[in-house]
């Protein structure tokens, strides 16, 4: 298989509200990705654009809408969307773009501004429902994480408090992210007495709402090894569907995201997940989530999760160094550019780019993972030096 | 199944909608344009540094080049017709009252232009060509809207 380098990345500042445009947010993570490439747009030769829904940003065809922002113009241009799912899974389309050998370099860009829609953005999940058997009962999109928190913590005995870990390990370490939204110094106490949204999940349990953009430049072998000091290779992809009724799935195990997993490993090579990966950008729009993610990625066993955050082995400076950006619960969610700024973290992580962040040891090899459409997809991606 | 159903009430319906409302910005460019045309009645243009473009209305980077059009200028709102469609219909397809004319407007010295209404003129005296200003509401009527221009009409 023909390999694929990562060169650049940039990302704007995630907020609670920007005052640009989704376009204007776009450019700035696109020009920032290529400066770091060293390239230009006319070194472009197509443009993958990753974006949730359409009622987030209020613009229907945003793909459309964000192409020039994002280097579309005069391009051929794709946009990809897979929810939640999306930031890993732009650099996936743009990685059989340039495998197929049609393209050279193509420019990867994710955003999302949840500000526009208005008073929040959970209004345009409540039509994600089905409209025969659940919309009549007015659900909201917490429910579905309530449900399946609980059904997680049950099945194997985990604690709130042991789960609240997670958002203080991701909220501290997103304080040393020079464009975090929520970064902070919290306690596992401050995150049990914040306010209770939907039983087991309280306010500092969720990711926030956000406006931003995040973007990579992704290149062949031959143009990698001319342009860049130091490419960090896609070693391995992998996306994966469950069945979208949540009622055909357990919820307390991520089956999608082990298919999707094993798909990349086996591409990757690797056989032992837990040895060969070192540092982890898990997806965590809820704190229970993170947890879930590293069993369903094999990282350990069932119900292990939980036991390895309160050991410190997650921490940055820990065995398993898990979402050493700070995550979605400290960087901030703005859902798609989320995604893709894991995939830009594990780039400067492997670089040793990571400044405050940096992971100790030179570490070689990280992944880095979505979740989304239907709660029942998953996207993964393996890089390495 | 459902070419076998002659009316509605025969299949169990109900209605429902997508109950979302947003609220936009213009952004950094935008809320420029929408200032100097609310302030002082000019039409607000950027430059690309590199390829010389200019943008209308202003734009925050150049497209083509992907450079930051940092070399802002205002016009005077006067320009031409580029193209122009009369409307007849509103969007229930009921007949409008007084047909509606609409232009795409081009300006002298810059790319792109407006989508506005023409006014103050009849369709059979419209042509592609023409030349046409902005009719503005009074400076303390505006909000910073692209309806603070009521609509283009002759140059007189």
């Amino acid at each position: 298989m023909a390999k694929v380098a990562v060169v650049g990345a940039g990302m704007t500042r995630f907020v609670r509200r920007a005052q640009e445009t989704g376009r204007e947010l776009s450019w700035q993570a696109a020009k920032m990705a290529l400066d770091a490439a060293g390239l230009r747009l006319k070194d472009v030769d197509a443009v993958v654009i990753g974006s949730a829904p359409d009622a987030f940003d209020g613009v229907h065809m945003k793909g459309e809408y964000l192409a020039d922002g994002s280097g579309g113009w005069c391009k051929p241009t794709l946009r990809c969307y897979v929810g939640g799912g999306t930031g890993v899974f732009a650099p996936i389309q743009a990685w059989y773009h340039i495998a197929s050998g049609r393209f050279d370099t193509v420019l990867v860009v994710c955003e999302e501004k949840m500000s526009s829609c208005h008073p929040h953005p959970q209004g345009a999940f409540l039509t994600i429902f089905d409209h025969t058997t659940e919309r009549a009962l007015g659900p909201n999109l917490l429910w579905i994480f309530a449900l399946e928190m609980n059904r997680y913590m049950t099945v194997h005995g985990i604690t709130k408090r042991e789960i609240a870990e997670v958002a203080v390990k991701n909220k501290r370490n997103a304080l040393d992210h020079p464009c975090a939204q929520l970064g902070a110094n919290l306690t596992v106490d401050d995150v049990l007495a914040s306010e209770e949204l939907a039983w087991p999940v309280n306010r500092l349990d969720v990711s926030p709402a956000s406006d931003g953009a995040a973007a990579v430049v992704m290149c062949s072998e031959h143009v990698a090894k001319r342009t860049s000091p130091q490419p960090v290779w896609l070693e391995g992809v992998g996306w994966h569907l469950d069945t979208a009724y949540w009622t055909n799935r357990d919820l307390y195990y991520p089956q999608y995201l082990e298919y999707a997993a094993r798909m990349a490993y086996d591409m990757a090579g690797i056989k032992e997940p837990r040895k060969e990966i070192h540092i982890v950008e898990p997806y965590d729009p809820f704190d229970y989530k993170e947890l879930h993610h590293l069993e369903g990625l094999l990282l350990c066993k069932r119900g292990e999760a939980a036991r390895l955050t309160v050991d410190g082995v997650t921490q940055r400076d820990g065995d398993l160094p898990v979402c050493p950006s700070g995550g979605l619960l400290g960087v901030g969610n703005p859902i798609a550019a989320a995604g893709l700024m894991k995939v830009c973290e594990l780039f400067w992580q492997l670089r040793g780019e990571a400044g405050k962040r940096q992971v100790p040891g030179m570490p070689r090899r990280g992944l880095a993972q979505a979740w989304g459409d239907l709660m029942q997809v998953g996207t993964v991606v393996i890089m390495g030096i | 199944m459902l070419s076998k159903l002659t009316t509605s009430a025969q299949t169990r319906q109900w209605p429902g909608h997508i109950p979302v409302e947003y609220v936009y910005t213009a952004g950094i460019a935008g809320e420029a344009f929408l200032r100097a045309l609310k302030d002082r009645g000019m039409l607000l243009t950027s430059q690309c540094p590199q390829c010389q473009t200019v943008y209308l209305p202003a734009r925050l980077y150049c497209e083509q080049c992907f450079e930051e059009t940092k070399q802002y200028e205002e016009i005077a709102p006067k320009g031409w017709v580029h193209t122009y469609t009369v409307a007849h219909v509103d969007i229930d397809g009921e007949a409008l009252a007084v047909p509606q004319i609409y232009a795409f407007i081009r300006f002298g010295g810059t790319n792109g232009g407006l989508i506005h209404r023409l006014g103050q003129t009849q369709p059979h005296q419209v042509s592609i060509g023409m030349e046409v200003e902005a009719l503005l509401l009074p400076g303390k009527e505006r909000t910073g809207s692209i309806n603070d221009i009521t609509c283009f009409q002759p140059t007189k």
